[in-house]
C-alpha cells in the first residue's frame, strides 16, 4: 500500500456494506421508477386511460408519490453513508490529506456507484415491469388489450432520478468535506440530530389540518366550478391538500417527540429517548412511508371496488338482456333471437320490445375562456341543445312493468335505481324539438324515475309522445329490447353470439362512441361545419374510438353508443374487459408496498446499527435480553406501525369521503357500500403481511443487536 | 522557537450568545521540550490545542511554527503542515479500524507521498521503540486501548514533525497503559527529539512535562517549569496549584 489510492480502495473494500446500502437504495429507487415509469408511458396503458380522465390522474398521483418517496430514501441513504464515513474522512483531513485530495477520491467512488446502481436499475426496470405483467397474464387474467409494449420516452425519467442521485451524491461529498471544523466531521457520526421542542398542541392541530386539507382537496374542484366557474388549474387544486401534508407532518412530528396518551412513567424511556434524537430524518422518512401506504392502498382498492361494485350493479338488474339499436339499422328481432336461443339451449321467459324517439332538448352549455389563471366558463341557454332518448309513458311501463302515470305537459327524467344522478342523468327538459318537423313542445319536469339500466333517457306522457314524435323517420327512433332467461348463468354462449350478431348487423354509421350526439351532428350539417364528434374528428383528438374489430376491448365495451346490457356477458367478461386497469393498478399497489417494506427495513436496520453503543451500554448497565428487547420493539414498531396505521386509515376515510361525494344527492350507494367492505378485506390482509415483514425484521434487528456475537 | 502562540483569541458562537474561550493567550515551546497545558474543563486547553493543529481557525493573534506564521497558510499549505510538521495523538485514538497497526503507522506518509521502503522500515523502527512489533498486522479491534495509542503515538511521529501535539493522549486509559503512554512520549523525546505539546487533566501525565502551562478562563494563569526537582515533587507542586486555583 504505498498511495492514498490504495488507502482509499482497501478502505472500500473493508467497507463494502456501507457503499452496497447505498449502492442498493439507489438502485431499487432507479429500479422502481424505471418500472414504473415504463408502465405508465406504455402504449398499452395510455391507450386505456383517456387524458385527463380520473384514471390517469389517480395513477400520476401515486408515481408522482412513489418518485417523491424514493427522493427521500435516497437522500436519507446518502446522508447516512457520508455520517457513515465522516470519522474516515475526518482523520484523513486531521493527518494531513487535502480537501482536493479528499473530494477527487469520492467523486471517483460516488460516480461508479451512481452511475452502475442506477444503469443496473434503470435496464433492469423494464425486464422487471414485463416479468410482472407477464405474470399477472399467466397466472390473473389476460385479455387482447394486455400485449404490453413499451416506449423509450420513459427513460426520460430514470434519466433524470440518475443524474439528480450524481448530483445529490456529489454535492454532498463537497459539503461534507469543505466543513471548516475538522472535528466536527471526525464527530458528526456520533452527533445526534437537534430537534427543537413540540409542542403537545402539535398532535391535534395536526390532524384537524389533515382533516381539514382532504375535505378541501376533495371539496374545493367542485366549489371552483360551480360557484366561481373556474377550471382551476391542478397546481391550484393540489395544493388545497397542501394543509393535510402540514398536518401529517406535525402529527407525526409529536408521535415521534412527544407520543401520545399519558405517559407511562419510564417504560419507554430509552425507545422513545432514542427516536426523538434521530429527529427529522425519523419523521422524514415516516412521512414518506405514510404516502406511499397511501398510494399502495389507493391503488390496492381499486380492483376489489371496480369488482364489487360493478359485480353488485349487474346483480341488481331487473332485466337479463337488453339491447338497442337506431331504427335505420337492421338488427335482430324477436323471431332472430329466439331462433339463437334454441340453437344454444336457451329459453326465452319474457320479451319486450318498444320504440322511443330521439329529440332536440333545451339546455345551457359552457362558453370557455382562457385567463392567465386558468379556464372560466359562462353558461349561456339554448333551446336546442343536444338528442336525448324519450319514451312514451305507456312504452316505458311496458319495458320496465313499472306504472308510470304522467301529466300532460310534464316530462320525466330517469336517475339511477337509487335516485342519484350524474353527468350522465341529463337534467331537467323545459323545450323538446322534433329534428324532423322542427315542432317544438313545452314541458315542465316531473318527479324523476329510478332505473339505472335507462339511465339519462326520458318519459313523456303518451299524448305529449304522439304530438312530438309524429313525423319521424327511423333515423331519430330507436329499438329496445328488454328480455329475459330461464338460466341466466348458462345463457354465456348465447350472449357471446348475439353480441357478436348485433355487432354484425350494425351499419358503419353507428359504430360511434357514447359523446356522439346525432343531433348536434344534423346542427353541424345544417351549420356546414365538421361535427366535432364524429369519429375521425374525434379520433384526432385523441377521444376514444369504437372499432367493431375491437368488441372485446375496454374501450369499446365502456363506450360504444348501442352497446348491450347482458348481464351474464357484463359478469364473465369482467375481468377480461377491465384487464389492463385491475392489472395496472395491481402493479402499481405492489410497487408502492415494495417501496415501503424495503423503506422500513432499511430505515429500521439503520436505526439499530446507529443506536448499536446505546445497546451495548444498557447491556453493560445490566439491562436483561427482555428489556433490551422491548427498547429494540419500542423503536422498530414506531418506524413500521405509525406509519401504516396512519396511512391505512387516512386512505381509507379519504376513500369513504371520494364515495360519500361522488354521487348525488351526497352518500354511499349500496353497491359502494359492497366495495368498501371489500376493500377492508384486503386492508385486513395486507397489514397481516406487513405484520409479518414487521416480524421477520425485528428479528433481524435483534440479531444485530441484541443478540450480536460478543453482545 | 519551534511554536510561538501570540495573543490568541478565539469565540464560540452558540444561539444568539457568544462564548470567548481564548481569551489572548501567549505561549512558546522549544526544541525537543515536553510541554503541559493544565486547567479545569472549560479553560481553552483544548481549543488552544485545535487552534494550533488548524483544526479550527482563530479569531485574532498569532501562530508561529518553526518559521511559518500559520495564518498566513492557504488550504492546501495547511493541509501540508499537518501532514508533515505536526503529529496528533487524540484521546480516542482516532486509528482507522480497516487498517492493521502498521498500516495506520504509514498512513500520514502514504497522505503526503512518502510511502515507500524508507518509510516502512521507519515504521517498522517506531513499532520496534514502542513495542508494537508482534501487534504490526493486527486490527485496533484486536488491540488495547494502551496499545492504540501507543500506535498513534507511532503514526504522530513517522513524518519526523517538528512538533507533537496530544490531546488527553491518556485521558481513555487505565494507569498501566497511561504509563506506557507517557513512556513512549518519553522515548520519542530521547530517541527521535520529538517535541511535544500535550494537553492533560492528568497530573501524573503532566509531572513528566519539562514545563506545564496552566489556563483558567481562557488565559495563562500560571507556568510551572519543573527545572531540576524530581518527578514526585513536581506533581505535589501541579496538585498544589491547582488546589490553589479552586480555592480563589
Amino acid at each position: 500500500m504505498q498511495t492514498f489510492s490504495d488507502v482509499y480502495r482497501h478502505l472500500r473494500r473493508k467497507q463494502w456494506r456501507q457503499y452496497a446500502l447505498l449502492a442498493g437504495c439507489a438502485f431499487f429507487s432507479t429500479l422502481l421508477i424505471t418500472a414504473y415509469a415504463c408502465m405508465m408511458r406504455s402504449p398499452t396503458i395510455l391507450t386505456v386511460l383517456p387524458e385527463g380522465g380520473d384514471s390517469r390522474k389517480q395513477v400520476m398521483m401515486v408515481f408522482v408519490l412513489a418518485v417523491l418517496g424514493c427522493l427521500v430514501f435516497t437522500t436519507y441513504a446518502a446522508g447516512l453513508f457520508f455520517r457513515q464515513r465522516s470519522r474516515e474522512l475526518g482523520i484523513f483531513l486531521a493527518l494531513g490529506a487535502s480537501r482536493q485530495q479528499l473530494k477527487g477520491a469520492l467523486r471517483r467512488d460516488l460516480t461508479v456507484i451512481a452511475l452502475a446502481a442506477c444503469l443496473a436499475g434503470g435496464v433492469l426496470g423494464a425486464p422487471l415491469s414485463w416479468c410482472v405483467w407477464t405474470l399477472f397474464r399467466r397466472f390473473l387474467v389476460d385479455s387482447q388489450e394486455m400485449a404490453l409494449s413499451f416506449d423509450p420516452v420513459a427513460y426520460g425519467l430514470p434519466l433524470c432520478f440518475g443524474a439528480y442521485v450524481l448530483v445529490m451524491l456529489l454535492f454532498l461529498a463537497s459539503r461534507s468535506v469543505d466543513r471548516t471544523n475538522i472535528l466536527d466531521i471526525i464527530q458528526e457520526s456520533h452527533k445526534s440530530e437537534p430537534i427543537r421542542a413540540v409542542k403537545r398542541w402539535y398532535g391535534p392541530v395536526g390532524l384537524l389540518l389533515v382533516a381539514a386539507g382532504v375535505a378541501l382537496g376533495n371539496l374545493m374542484p367542485s366549489v371552483f366550478v360551480r360557484v366561481f366557474h373556474w377550471y382551476a388549474p391542478s397546481v391550484v387544486t393540489g395544493l388545497c391538500y397542501a394543509p393535510a401534508l402540514v398536518g401529517l407532518y406535525m402529527f407525526l412530528l409529536h408521535t415521534v417527540v412527544n407520543g401520545w396518551g399519558r405517559r407511562k412513567g419510564y417504560k419507554n424511556l430509552i425507545a422513545t429517548a432514542m427516536m426523538k434524537f434521530q429527529g427529522r430524518q425519523t419523521v422524514r422518512n415516516m412521512l414518506v412511508m405514510t404516502l406511499l401506504v397511501a398510494g399502495a392502498y389507493f391503488a390496492s382498492f381499486y380492483a376489489p371496488m371496480m369488482s364489487s361494485s360493478s359485480a353488485y350493479s349487474f346483480e341488481q338488474r331487473p332485466v337479463d338482456y337488453e339491447y338497442h339499436w337506431r331504427g335505420d339499422q337492421d338488427l335482430p328481432e324477436q323471431d332472430a333471437v329466439l331462433a339463437l336461443a334454441a340453437e344454444h339451449d336457451v329459453d326465452l321467459t319474457s320479451w319486450a320490445q318498444v320504440t322511443a324517439a330521439t329529440l332536440g332538448r333545451d339546455g345551457s352549455y359552457s362558453v370557455e375562456r382562457e385567463t392567465a389563471f386558468g379556464t372560466t366558463y359562462t353558461t349561456e341557454y339554448t333551446q336546442l341543445l343536444k338528442g336525448a332518448t324519450f319514451f312514451s309513458e305507456s312504452d316505458w311501463n311496458t319495458l320496465t312493468g313499472q306504472e308510470v302515470d304522467l301529466r300532460p305537459g310534464t316530462c320525466a327524467n330517469v336517475l339511477d335505481d337509487e335516485g342519484g344522478s350524474s353527468y350522465r342523468s341529463g337534467g331537467d327538459v323545459a323545450v323538446l324539438t322534433n329534428m324532423v318537423t322542427r315542432q317544438t313542445l313545452r314541458v315542465t319536469p316531473a318527479e324523476p324515475l329510478r332505473y339505472t339500466m335507462l339511465l339519462g333517457c326520458y318519459v313523456l306522457d303518451d299524448g305529449d309522445y304522439a304530438a312530438i314524435t309524429q313525423g319521424l323517420t327511423e333515423l331519430w327512433t330507436e329499438e329496445y329490447v328488454f328480455f329475459n332467461v330461464a338460466d341466466v348463468e348458462a345463457s354465456y354462449p348465447f350472449a357471446k353470439a348475439l353480441f357478436q350478431e348485433i355487432i354484425a348487423c350494425s351499419g358503419p354509421e353507428v359504430e360511434v362512441a357514447d359523446y356522439y350526439d346525432l343531433v348536434g351532428a344534423a346542427l353541424a350539417q345544417e351549420r356546414g361545419e365538421p361535427y366535432a364528434y364524429d369519429p375521425q374528428q374525434a379520433a384526432a383528438r385523441g377521444l376514444s374510438v369504437i372499432d367493431y374489430d375491437d368488441s372485446d376491448s375496454s374501450e369499446f365495451r365502456a363506450y360504444w353508443l348501442y352497446m348491450p346490457q347482458f348481464r351474464v356477458l357484463d359478469q364473465n367478461d369482467f375481468a377480461t374487459t377491465m384487464a389492463v386497469f385491475l392489472m395496472l393498478f395491481i402493479f402499481i399497489a405492489l410497487v408502492c408496498f415494495a417501496a415501503v417494506i424495503v423503506i422500513a427495513f432499511t430505515r429500521s436496520m439503520t436505526l439499530a446499527l446507529t443506536n448499536a453503543r446505546v445497546y451495548d451500554d444498557l447491556r453493560r448497565l445490566g439491562a436483561p435480553p427482555d428489556y433490551l428487547y422491548r427498547t429494540v420493539k419500542g423503536q422498530v414498531s414506531r418506524v413500521f406501525q405509525v406509519p401504516i396505521l396512519v396511512g391505512t386509515v387516512l386512505i381509507y376515510a379519504f376513500y369513504g369521503l371520494i364515495m360519500y361525494t361522488n354521487s348525488q344527492p351526497a352518500g354511499i350507494t349500496a353497491s359502494e357500500g359492497a366495495g368498501m367492505l371489500t376493500c377492508l378485506a384486503v386492508v385486513a390482509g395486507v397489514t397481516l403481511l406487513l405484520y409479518l415483514v414487521y416480524r421477520l425484521t425485528l428479528r433481524q434487528v435483534c440479531a444485530v443487536t441484541i443478540y450480536r456475537k460478543g453482545g | 522557537m519551534m511554536l510561538t502562540v501570540e495573543n490568541l483569541h478565539k469565540s464560540y458562537q452558540v444561539g444568539k450568545t457568544t462564548y470567548e474561550v481564548l481569551k489572548g493567550i501567549s505561549l512558546a515551546v522549544d526544541q525537543g521540550e515536553f510541554v503541559g497545558v493544565m486547567g479545569p474543563s472549560g479553560s481553552g486547553k483544548t481549543t488552544l490545542l485545535h487552534c494550533i493543529s488548524c483544526y479550527l481557525p482563530a479569531d485574532g493573534g498569532r501562530i508561529t511554527l518553526g518559521e511559518r506564521a500559520l495564518a498566513d497558510l492557504d488550504e492546501a499549505a495547511l493541509a501540508a503542515v499537518r501532514n508533515q510538521q505536526l503529529g496528533f495523538v487524540f484521546q480516542d485514538f482516532l486509528l482507522l479500524d480497516g487498517l492493521t497497526v502498521r498500516q495506520n503507522i504509514l498512513l500520514p506518509a502514504i497522505i503526503g507521498g512518502a510511502a515507500g521502503p524508507g518509510a516502512e522500515e521507519r515504521a517498522d523502527q517506531l513499532c520496534q521503540v514502542f513495542g508494537l512489533t508482534p501487534l504490526r498486522e493486527k486490527y485496533p479491534a484486536e488491540i488495547s486501548g494502551g496499545e492504540k495509542q501507543r500506535t498513534a503515538v507511532a503514526r504522530a511521529l513517522i513524518n519526523h514533525p517538528l512538533l507533537i501535539l496530544a490531546d488527553e493522549p491518556t485521558g481513555n486509559l487505565d494507569s498501566q497503559s497511561s504509563r506506557r503512554v507517557i513512556d513512549a512520549f518519553q522515548q520519542a523525546r530521547a530517541a527521535l527529539g520529538a517535541t511535544i505539546l500535550m494537553v492533560t487533566h492528568d497530573s501524573f501525565a503532566a509531572s513528566f512535562c519539562d514545563r506545564v502551562v496552566i489556563l483558567r478562563d481562557g488565559v495563562v494563569w500560571r507556568v510551572l517549569a519543573k527545572g531540576e526537582q524530581d518527578r514526585v515533587h513536581f506533581q505535589d507542586q501541579l496538585l498544589d496549584v491547582i488546589r490553589d486555583m479552586g480555592k480563589e
